[in-house]
Order: C-alpha cells, then structure tokens, then sequence
C-alpha cells in the first residue's frame, strides 16, 4: 500500500513565506470591508479633523498669516502636547464608529455560517485566525489614528525644523504608543462583541455600549463613593490618562497612570479570554 | 518510512459529561473507509479529532505519522468537507477555491490552477464565475469537496459527501473516490445511505454510542458475527430438491423457497461448510446457477450491530 509506488505525489514545491500567507486574511477582509458604502465615508470623515489640524499646523508656523491676531492668541495657538491631545481625543471617538461598523463583520459571520471549520481546516492556528482578524482591525484604525497622526507631528517637524524635534520627539512617540493602546483595545472589544453575539447588529451595539456603560459606571461609582478612583474604570478616561503621561499634558484629578495601565491590561485580558473561549472551531453544547 | 495509516490508540473524547467517543483504538489503512452508526454514534467527533478541530481528552491519534494537534503540517496533506454548508455566499467558487489555496502556501498561478483542476473534477466550472449565493444545493455540495480536494490532499475527511447530489454526479464522485483511494490515499467518510456505504467502502468502521462496534472489511466482520447465521441466496432449476438435501447438513438452521419455485434462501451457522455443500450439490448436477451472500452487506450488519441494541 506504499502511497508513493501508487502514483500519489505529495506537494514538494516550494510554498510562500508566513507572512504572505496570513495577510491572506485581512487582504480579503479588507477587500469586504471597502464594499460596504459607509465603511469608505466614515474613512473619509475621519480626515476631516486631521486636515484642519494641519491648515492649524501650516498657520502656526507662518507668522506672517496672524500678523492681525493678538500677542495672547499667537501664543495660545502654538503646537504642543495639548495640541495632539485634542487631535487624539476627536480621532478616537472615529476609531470606536470605524471599530464599531466593521469589527462585527470579522467573526460573527464565520460563527453563524460554521465556517469556522473551514478555516481550521488549513494549514492555519486558531491564534493566527485570531491574530489576523485583529490585525485587520488595528490596521484600518491605524489609518484614522496613528498614521495620520505621525503625518501631523512630521510635518510639523518639516515646518518647524530639527530645535523643534529636538525638544518634542514624545509628541511623536506619544501619538504612535498612545494609539496603539487604544486600537488595540478597541480592535478587542469588537473582536470579543462580535464573537460573542453571532448577529452583526447586536455586535456593532455591543462595541460601542461597552465604552458607553463602562464610562456610565465609572461616574456613577465617583458619585456614590464619593471618590475619583472609579474615572478609571471607564477605558475612554484610563486611556486619556495614559496620553496625557505621554504627551507631557496636565492631567485631570483622578487615578494615576500606573492604575489606568492596570485596568486597561485587566480589560484587554478578560476580552482575549472573551476571544479565547468563543473561538472554538467546533460550538460543544453541553 | 512515513507510516501510510491513520492510528487511534485508546481515544476518548467527552463533551463536558456527555460521551463523545469512548477507548476507540482503530488502524486505518489507505483505501475508503466509512464511517457507519446512527445519528449521534460519534462519527463527527471522530472526524474533527482526524482533523484537529477538536482534540481528545485522552489517548493519541497520527495521521500518517503526523499529530493533528500540528495543523500545519497535518492540514496540507488533509482535506476536509465538514457537513456544514459554510462557504461564503458572497463569493464566486473560483474566487473561493483559489483564496483558500492561498492559505496553503500555494503562489496565486498555482492556486489558481489547482482550483481551476478541483472544479473541473467536480464539473462546477461553468459556475465558477458565479457567486456561491447563486449555486443550487447540490453545487454548494460540489464546492464543499472541492475546497477539501483542492490541495491534492492525501488523506481525505469528508463528512456526508454525497448529500444533495444528483445520480449522474454522485456516480462520478464516487468514481472519484475510488479514483484517489487507487492512488494509496485516505478517503474517509460517512454515509446514511448503507446501500452507497457498500458499494463504495473498502473498509468500514461501525460506530454506536461512541465505541466502535466492529472495524475492517465487510466481508471480514461478517465472519466475526458468529451468533447470527449467515444467508445466502442459491439460484438453481430444482430448488425443492436442493432445500431437502441442504436440509440434512447439521449447520444448515433454516431453508426457504422462494415463490418462484427458482430459488432458496439458505441459512447456516458454518459458511465453509455451506460451501463445500454446495459444491457438492453442483457436482452432483443439481443445476446451480448462483450462490450470493444475502447479508454480506453494510445493511445486514448495521442491522445486527446496532440495530438490534437501540
């Protein structure tokens, strides 16, 4: 029953990189994501905040265009870290809409139609289809939040020469890192609502009524007890926490950066244990 | 030498408290083995535990020497058709054959002539420009085991294949298996349909309650089943005269007459001593025309296995 002295060969040539393969994923996610009319809007709504932040860049840096404006709004209208909070904050709330619209398409298709299976039967883990799924999601909200945002702090660098650099760089770094936290975050909320509920509707709720609960629950646990702490339980306010570390910004009163640090990997956790235990290739109903 | 079987040692699989299959110790060869027991026997469980989608509680399975708990290795030389009609409704079947080739490493020129060859096996290539949503439910059937053949797999999982098929393309499809199983592949599958079961399978492996009732070829469990007698059908021109001289043989049990007066059904507890009986008649000119066994067949088994428990 030699298979070889039978006339089967089995596949001996050469196959492509790793990469190549799990890009596979996301490529055709993306490719799906793009059909739907509002996906495309909402990615060019989202530029809007990021232009006019650069027209504000380009005035702050040609004096001669605010010669008629007073000494005290020339000084107020300066690019800083405050400037890049905003910037973040407004990108942010995009970030969730984008989120919030496609990350339901990721997963809870494939668990109402058992595709599941189909996955898993190629040379695929269960950790690379999940890796790829929330690949697909961090990087469309990359577009929206970090690269936009690094486009704006290079510009400025462009404008306002290397002193500027110079004395600004975690702007730069501040902008990146503080965006990934949150798409991350973002990227696994969706992941985990869209896991969890097989209908996209509910899913798409879900996302955005997580941060809209948890930001709800953190006031009313500040009104109750009558403290700050609980500003941290919301991951809006945990994650402006940690921009503001980074951006050299005055924070609010509440928690500290290493407590909103905490709740925010708490809540990463708990959702990839979400993810870990509703990505199973085959539903077992005990 | 890469071992040319799929070997389950001892393995049991439960879903929370409820059995999913218990101590199944089975050795595979190549060829086409069919998954054979009633709705719930365990014959899914066993599949996703081929495949890697699930994996046992206890005891350990190889496919041809490789762990399933190695998807990547194990899945390019495995293709799998599960029973769910999961391929994506959006896409067209070339589009979806090709893409999930890439996955496997393939470069886009040879993906797409290695879905361009399952789909021509499959005769779906009229329809592979065609979004799936379009496809009737026997096509949706072809594209399932066109996405599980695609890659030339060696060892072959398909889970109620012949679902939905209409007879000229079950026939091919079945021409097919038999097709790969001559080449030393795996062809593993389970069927409703016993009658399809026998004349297809090499091999079968019956299944009840999550244990392996019996394993191997038809023939051979048949043999095993001592205390049913076994049947045969004995065509001859003086069937009256045959049934009286079968009759005195101790290890016949039970003869009948067929109404045509042409025939007889023979039951017996020894089936080389039937046959060496027989022989005898024919030398001495009774006229046999033909002896065929009545319940060497999936049906006969399926029936005494495990029909008689539930």
């Amino acid at each position: 029953m030699a298979v070889y002295k039978r006339g089967y060969q089995r596949y001996q040539g050469p196959i492509t990189s790793y990469w190549t393969r799990f890009m596979v994923l996301p490529r055709f996610a993306w490719r799906r994501m793009f059909q739907q009319r509002l996906v495309p809007l909402l990615m060019v709504i989202a530029m809007i905040w990021p232009l006019l932040c650069a027209i504000f860049i380009y005035l702050t840096n040609h004096a001669e265009l605010l010669k008629g404006f007073s000494k005290q709004f020339q000084s107020f209208i300066s690019i800083n870290g405050n400037f890049f909070l905003v910037f973040m904050i407004v990108q942010a709330d995009f970030a969730l809409f984008l989120a919030a619209l496609t990350g339901p398409g990721l997963i809870a298709p494939d668990l109402a139609n058992n595709a599941l299976p189909l996955y898993f039967s190629r040379p695929l883990r269960r950790s690379d289809y999940a890796f790829a799924r929330l690949a697909t999601l961090f990087v469309l909200i990359s577009l929206v939040t970090w690269v936009p945002g690094i486009l704006l702090f290079g510009m400025q660098v462009g404008m306002a020469g290397s002193d500027w650099l110079h004395g600004n760089w975690r702007l730069g770094f501040g902008v990146v890192a503080g965006f990934a936290i949150w798409g991350l975050l973002v990227s696994l909320v969706a992941m985990a609502s869209s896991a969890y509920t097989k209908m996209k509707a509910v899913s798409g709720g879900l996302v955005l009524g997580f941060f809209f609960i948890m930001g709800g629950l953190s006031g009313m646990v500040n009104v109750i007890f009558r403290v700050t702490w609980g500003n941290a339980l919301s991951p809006q306010w945990a994650s402006r926490r940690i921009w503001c570390a980074m951006l050299g910004v005055d924070p609010n009163e509440g928690p500290g950066v290493a407590a909103c640090a905490l709740v925010l990997l708490s809540f990463m956790l708990l959702l990839a244990i979400v993810i870990e235990r509703k990505l199973r290739p085959i539903e077992v109903i005990t | 030498m890469i071992p040319q079987t799929v070997e389950f040692d001892e393995v049991s699989k439960f879903y929370g408290e409820v059995l999913g299959v218990n101590h199944v110790s089975l050795s595979i060869p190549p060829g086409i083995t069919s998954l054979v027991g009633p709705n719930g026997a365990g014959k899914t469980t066993l599949m996703n535990l081929m495949t890697g989608l699930i994996h046992p509680d206890d005891g350990s399975i190889r496919m041809r020497g490789l762990s399933p708990r190695d998807p990547e290795n194990l899945m390019r030389i495995t293709g799998y058709a599960t029973q769910y009609d999961a391929s994506p409704r959006w896409a067209t079947g070339f589009n979806f054959i090709s893409t999930s080739l890439l996955l496997f490493g393939y470069s886009r020129a040879e993906a797409e002539e290695k879905a361009w060859r399952a789909l021509q096996q499959l005769r779906l290539t009229e329809a592979a420009h065609r979004k799936i949503a379009a496809y009737s439910k026997g096509m949706r059937q072809r594209i399932r085991l066109a996405q599980a053949i695609a890659h030339e797999p060696e060892i072959l999982v398909l889970d109620e294949p012949l679902n939905g098929l209409d007879p000229l393309v079950r026939a091919e499809t079945i021409a097919l298996f038999h097709q790969w199983a001559a080449q030393g592949r795996h062809v593993v599958l389970s069927s409703h349909v016993l009658q399809e079961v026998d004349v297809i399978s090499d091999q079968i492996v019956l299944i009840s309650n999550g244990m392996v009732v019996a394993e191997g070829k038809i023939r051979n469990v048949r043999e095993e089943i001592h205390e049913r007698p076994s049947q045969f059908i004995v065509r001859c021109r003086n069937a009256s005269r045959v049934a009286s001289v079968l009759f005195k043989e101790d290890h016949i049990t039970e003869v009948r007459l067929n109404e045509d007066r042409m025939g007889l059904l023979v039951m017996t507890r020894d089936r080389e001593q039937f046959s060496r009986a027989i022989s005898r008649i024919a030398l001495d000119g009774f006229g046999i025309d033909a002896v065929i066994p009545a319940d060497e067949n999936v049906d006969a088994l399926y029936e005494y296995l495990i029909g008689e428990g539930r």
